[in-house]
């Protein structure tokens, strides 16, 4: 170590917008910039879909305000139930199919988008559940509309991203 | 269904009426190289203190102030905790306290409620409450990137990343659930965006025609490029002070009630719930909605509205006594990100019933001169331009709604938008055809700062008060 302090960075690019400089500011570098993120208690809804499984909770507390013991199923789960903070029960939901409840037609999306534009977003209703799930369509060469039947698809083993995108929807 | 414990619905009883006596802004732009984010919050802080006619000197009036409530949207943006602190540094108001609000696009209706508290409470005589947000250091789609974070991180977020499309099925279900024709969302664009081409401020004017509107690239269907608001950087303040500070300060104070509401970030997550019924509503208007909407599997609040927006006007009426809003406000200034969503609002405020805002629109009613009639409209919105015509500097958005509406009531519409020098002060020249946007002798105005798709909303009545 020498005994005068050096830098250890590159020359800002800098660009004139008048008589003002404005420099280009990287935020986050390699990996070692990344956020390191948990699924916590909803690791089974993550993890079922890399193994071709929807998974969603109920809330089987008898003493439930709403539920009264005879929840339906949120999706996305939650692991506590907001009526009566009781732990929620998993459940499967068995051959999940559906119907799009509204959709929209993603032209282009921000920076970072990993589904290939242009395609469907569409929100689904399932028999059963309490929630309408947003997701994504893989067919895009046939005109989209509210009460079209689907049903869910995933992305599983090699194939798995490890994301919500790993559910996906096939018109039927 | 989402069921009201005994107490939800008690409205807010202030210890002592609040009243706003100034405002200030900087201009909008999509880019603004020229100047520092703290440079451009000083701006609007010296058009607070020093053209509000106020009857004290500037530094007086500042050295009233005990109290600071500052609005930013995201630090993402900005890439600087803490930039409350740089702020109330380059403003010269340290030590007094201030803290920093965020609940999204409601972060400057939020920051106005919690600086209003101050005073309520008695904690402050004078609370200043600023916004601010700079959009401009990174490019668009990383904007969009940023903004798609108010989605959910876990299960939504990846399915765009661009915040209109988690808009988008909010349209598409409201245009099919009422049968709304998509030439009223593009007339909502045209009005607004052509209110913004006489003020100075404004980001985004333009005379545009329901046809060009509707010829635009589509963002996220059946959303167009012009019935969406843009990146924007700027920064927007109000002065709230108590009822014995007020009258020594100006001769025309305004008096401001404001309340919240909240509600899911997943729209889906939305489970069925009664309307809450405003004052001039009963449980007769809705029974026919309520069967219309079955038949097409509907819900409420839905898709379709906003129990946010509801919730907040319900308690912010039930403080400012209003009893029928078409007939009680003037004016109103709504938070119009998209065209959808000024059009949604329409019934979440009580200006007509829900399932006849599209009617609304058609009534002319929301335009300063009715285009049918040649009268005046009942409840013009947005003279202001708009988020869709002049601004959406996040953080600033809900303080310049207020601001705009705080103007109307002083009758200061011209003072602020019509002067030449105004115009030439941001580097414009005041349009030949420039028209005054003046409400005659207005006593109420409503603003509504709203984020997400729904999750947070305030709503504020603004009151003459001489």
């Amino acid at each position: 170590m020498s005994d005068k302090v050096k830098l250890n960075t590159t020359k800002s690019e800098i660009k004139e917008k008048g008589d003002a400089w404005v420099l280009i500011w990287p935020r986050v570098g390699d990996e070692r910039g990344s956020h390191r993120h948990t699924y916590g208690l909803l690791t089974p809804y993550f993890k079922g879909l890399t193994e071709g499984r929807l998974m969603g909770t109920l809330c089987t507390n008898p003493g439930c305000p709403i539920s009264k013991g005879k929840g339906e199923i949120w999706l996305p789960p939650r692991a506590d139930c907001p009526d009566c903070h009781a732990k929620m029960e998993w459940a499967e939901v068995k051959n999940p199919a559906g119907y799009v409840y509204a959709y929209t037609f993603v032209e282009r999306g921000g920076t970072g988008l990993e589904i290939e534009c242009p395609y469907y977003q569409i929100d689904v209703k399932l028999p059963g559940v309490c929630t309408i799930v947003k997701g994504w369509l893989v067919n895009r060469d046939k005109k989209v509309k509210i009460g079209d039947k689907v049903k869910a698809r995933f992305r599983t083993g090699a194939d798995a991203t490890n994301t919500c995108l790993d559910l996906y929807w096939e018109l039927v | 269904m989402i069921k009201f414990g005994k107490s939800n619905l008690r409205a807010p009883k202030w210890s002592r009426p609040v009243y706003l006596v100034a405002a200030g802004m900087s201009d909008f732009r999509k880019q603004y190289p020229e100047k520092k984010l703290e440079e451009l919050t000083m701006m609007a802080f010296k058009m607070l203190l020093e053209e509000n006619d106020l009857k004290m000197d500037p530094l007086e009036v500042k050295g009233l102030i005990n109290f600071a409530c500052y609005g930013e949207f995201a630090d993402h943006f900005q890439d600087q905790l803490l930039c409350e602190a740089k702020v109330h540094d380059y403003l010269g108001l340290d030590p007094l306290f201030n803290i920093g609000i965020k609940t999204g696009g409601a972060t400057g209706g939020s920051t106005i409620l919690a600086a209003a508290s101050t005073v309520a409470a008695g904690l402050s005589d004078c609370t200043l409450a600023l916004g601010w947000e700079r959009m401009d250091e990174v490019i668009t789609w990383t904007g969009n990137y940023y903004i798609s974070t108010a989605a959910c991180k876990d299960f939504e977020t990846r399915l765009a990343r661009n915040y209109a499309s988690y808009y988008a099925p909010m349209a598409r279900r409201f245009q099919e659930m009422y049968g709304v024709d998509e030439r009223i969302r593009a007339e909502i664009a045209v009005k607004n965006r052509g209110y913004a081409c006489h003020s100075p401020f404004s980001q985004s004017p333009g005379k545009h025609t329901v046809d060009e509107v509707l010829a635009g690239d589509i963002v996220s269907d059946p959303l167009r490029f012009l019935e969406c608001c843009v990146m924007s950087v700027g920064s927007a303040g109000v002065l709230l002070c108590s009822e014995e500070l007020a009258y020594k300060l100006t001769d025309n104070p305004v008096k401001l009630y404001t309340a919240g509401g909240s509600h899911t970030l997943r729209t889906g997550d939305r489970r069925p719930m009664q309307i809450p019924l405003l004052p001039n509503e009963t449980a007769s208007d809705y029974e026919k909605l309520y069967a219309d909407m079955e038949k097409q599997d509907g819900r409420w609040p839905g898709f379709e509205s906003f129990a946010a927006t509801r919730f907040a006007a319900y308690l912010t009426y039930k403080m400012a006594g209003i009893e029928n809003p078409i007939e009680d406000l003037d004016f109103v200034e709504t938070h119009d990100a998209f065209t959808i969503s000024d059009l949604q609002t329409y019934g979440d405020i009580g200006l007509t019933l829900y399932g006849q805002e599209q009617e609304y629109i058609k009534s002319g009613d929301c335009y300063l001169k009715n285009p049918h009639t040649g009268k005046p409209g009942k409840c013009p919105s947005n003279l202001s331009g708009g988020l869709l015509g002049s601004m959406h500097a996040v953080g600033a958005t809900g303080i310049f709604s207020c601001s705009e509406v705080f103007w109307q009531l002083q009758g200061k519409y011209d003072k602020f938008h019509g002067d030449p020098k105004m115009w030439e002060r941001f580097g414009k020249k005041k349009p030949a055809d420039w028209e005054s946007l003046q409400v005659a002798n207005p006593k109420r105005g409503l603003y509504v700062s709203h984020a997400g798709v729904g999750s947070h909303v305030t709503t504020g009545v603004l009151e003459k008060a001489w």
